[in-house]
């Protein structure tokens, strides 16, 4: 109504603010060590996944990727992954971890789901970066001139993240078996996209479903500006534009069912 | 509005932007899905997609009209369940109405039911910063009125606990506190006063009063009668989500009570005597000066008239028995008792009356309950009802105003 709207853009900033600090928080409230856990977690996954993968079913690193270990390999396409699905899974669970606030207060709920996107990745980017910087002080050939290439690419990630996490949102809010839906279609697609193994092994009846699946492309991508340097490609190009659709209808989505959000929680 | 109100001049049709109303309600209407299974969902999803109406649903609020002007203060009353939260949470900006017009010109401050959006893992002060983003304010206004806001709701220590360790009158008081800092232009509270103790009602009252004499507009939702009608001029009752009555607060809730103490006695309707025995023909209640009346002001003078058959021509006994709506007692007397002897108007039918002076019963309704018996007072035979309202306003309590004086005090 007028009252939220005629008040504008820089005071649901502050809100934003407070609701990703909150984010942050909610992770280690009521616990000792929480946010500590929340880095060390992606640190076991990678631990295991790398034994397994590495030593067990003996992938190894392709030869475009001179030098490189298969640890750091992993690590440049895990934590972007770690940052999306973790991400689009808060914003999925956003509306009703928040039920009490909406049933109460008036306020736009897109934020909720835009805190748990941008807590989620920077708590992910802290810990990216610190594994990054403990990877290349071991001697990996990490391109530090691609950092700011990466960082520009997990842009689009997130905003498809976003997207999907807000659409995801309103229909748990509306249906409640999402949830359960989604953690079997996040693992699918896990394993469905090259972050464990590189995508020559997908086999060449397959490439076409790599081509336009935007996870695949963005661990392709993001382990080619940390571990090869370089810049963007022409593909980068399209995949952010459809990053950016995908945002908004799931925006629109989401916007034309959160007025009725109090109906259902 | 639908275009014939426009058409016919309906005076909202105009005035839309008018100074100083501050709410505007016009045909309000709230529908709640009715979802039981998952196809509903998925039926209500499509439906609120495509924008179209036709799901299961129950109506919560049906049209609902409702203006509010710059300081203004408006009670809400009604029963549980009637849709007063439902009709504060559409003017909170919280629930978006089913139909129906809404215009809120200002900020609004929303304390609906306990506590509104604190978070129980975080401590009151961390809490307030939240509390105060989402009610507009940017970090450095709240820092700048924390200490206000500490010192309104005076919790000592506790505002560095989790809430979760909190009372729920600590949170109300926390939540009051943040409302009232912030000078909200309209400020809505569902059910707040009921919680907190004593102390803390008085100061959030105090604070209220000055409030609405700052020009503060008001919405209160409560189901004390006596906050509704020191705080609020008008009133708005709300009942199976509509507006059964709006107007001035003592006149609503009033009605409100009268309506609760009739539903509460609605159980020993008179029985009306058969066959050719001592009756009643008719009874009524009339002022002074002989006009019928029903309404009364208090201090007025009230005469009871009746007339009865009686089949062996002998003069029948009259017992009058005023009680309060509610069924509760307040006078009776027979006619036997007074040695009074009825008016023999015609064959078999006698008159009696009763002049009540200067009517001591405080503002209610009440009704009267005239019973004819046999010459001898042993057997009832007729009973006849009639209902009066003594009008007026008054912050006395019970059920007469007993004659009394106030004097200097003696001392021991």
């Amino acid at each position: 109504m007028s009252s939220a709207v005629s008040a504008g853009v820089p005071r649901w900033g502050w809100l934003l603010a407070s609701f990703t600090r909150r984010e942050l928080t909610d992770r280690y409230a009521g616990s000792f060590s929480g946010l500590a856990w929340t880095l060390l977690h992606p640190l076991a996954q990678l631990a295991i996944y790398a034994y397994v993968f590495n030593r067990i079913f003996r992938i190894g690193v392709p030869a475009d990727y001179p030098g490189v270990r298969y640890l750091t390999f992993m690590a440049a396409a895990l934590w972007p992954w770690i940052m999306f699905s973790e991400g689009l899974q808060r914003a999925m669970g956003s509306i009703a971890a928040n039920a009490g606030l909406i049933r109460k207060v008036a306020f736009p709920h897109r934020l909720l789901v835009f805190a748990a996107i941008l807590g989620t990745a920077a708590v992910h980017c802290v810990g990216f970066l610190a594994v990054l910087v403990v990877l290349r002080i071991a001697g990996e050939p990490i391109h530090l001139s691609g950092m700011p290439y990466a960082a520009a690419l997990l842009v689009p990630y997130l905003l498809l993240a976003a997207g999907v996490g807000a659409f995801l949102a309103a229909l748990q809010t509306l249906l409640r078996d999402v949830e359960h839906v989604m953690q079997v279609v996040l693992q699918v697609l896990f394993y469905a996209s090259p972050i464990l193994y590189p995508a020559s092994l997908i086999p060449a009846s397959l490439h076409g479903w790599v081509e336009i699946n935007p996870l695949a492309w963005f661990s392709e991508r993001l382990r080619t500006v940390l571990l090869h340097g370089g810049g963007f490609v022409a593909g980068d190009l399209g995949m952010t534009l459809a990053c950016v659709a995908v945002f908004f209808a799931g925006l629109w989505f989401f916007e034309r069912l959160s007025p009725h959000f109090e109906d259902f929680l | 509005m639908t275009l014939a109100d426009v058409a016919a001049g309906a005076p909202g049709a105009l005035s839309a932007t008018r100074e100083g109303d501050l709410i505007r309600l016009r045909g309000v209407s709230k529908d709640y899905p009715r979802i039981s299974t998952g196809t509903d969902r998925l039926r209500t999803m499509a439906a609120l997609l495509f924008r179209r109406r036709d799901i299961p649903h129950f109506r919560v609020l049906d049209d609902v009209d409702l203006d509010v002007r710059r300081g203004e203060s408006l009670g809400v009353v009604g029963e549980n369940g009637a849709g007063k939260s439902t009709l504060l949470k559409i003017i909170a900006g919280v629930v978006r109405p089913s139909a129906g017009e809404v215009r809120v010109a200002g900020r609004v401050g929303a304390l609906l039911e306990l506590g509104s959006g604190f978070h129980p893992e975080y401590t009151g002060r961390e809490n307030i910063f939240l509390s105060s983003a989402l009610m507009g304010l940017s970090r450095r206004e709240t820092q700048e009125k924390l200490g206000e806001i500490v010192a309104f709701a005076d919790i000592g220590e506790h505002i560095d606990e989790p809430i979760k360790h909190y009372s729920s009158g600590m949170t109300v008081r926390l939540g009051f506190a943040v409302a009232s800092v912030l000078q909200p232009d309209v400020l809505i509270t569902d059910e707040v006063l009921a919680v907190g103790d004593e102390s803390f009602q008085k100061k959030c009252i105090a604070w209220l009063e000055a409030y609405l004499r700052d020009g503060g507009t008001l919405l209160l939702c409560s189901h004390s009668m006596y906050h509704v009608q020191t705080l609020c001029r008008h009133a708005v009752w709300i009942h199976q989500g509509k507006v059964r009555m709006a107007g001035a607060s003592s006149d609503v809730t009033r009605e409100y009570l009268t309506y609760h103490e009739e539903k509460r006695a609605r159980a020993s309707p008179a029985a009306r005597a058969k066959g050719d025995l001592t009756r009643i023909v008719e009874t009524w209640i009339e002022r002074e000066d002989g006009e019928r009346a029903s309404i009364f002001r208090q201090g007025e003078a009230l005469v009871l008239q009746a007339l009865a058959y009686e089949p062996d021509d002998r003069p029948p006994v009259l017992l009058f028995g005023i009680v309060r709506a509610d069924g509760t007692p307040v006078y009776g007397s027979h006619s036997h008792e007074a040695g009074y002897t009825p008016r023999r108007l015609a064959e078999r039918e006698f008159a009696f009356a009763v002049r009540f002076e200067a009517l001591a019963l405080l503002p209610g309704k009440y009704h009267v309950r005239v019973h004819s018996l046999d010459p001898e007072g042993l057997r009832l035979f007729d009973t006849v009802e009639l209902s009066f309202v003594v009008a007026g306003e008054t912050r006395d309590y019970g059920l007469v105003e007993l004659p009394h004086s106030w004097l200097p005090g003696r001392g021991r």
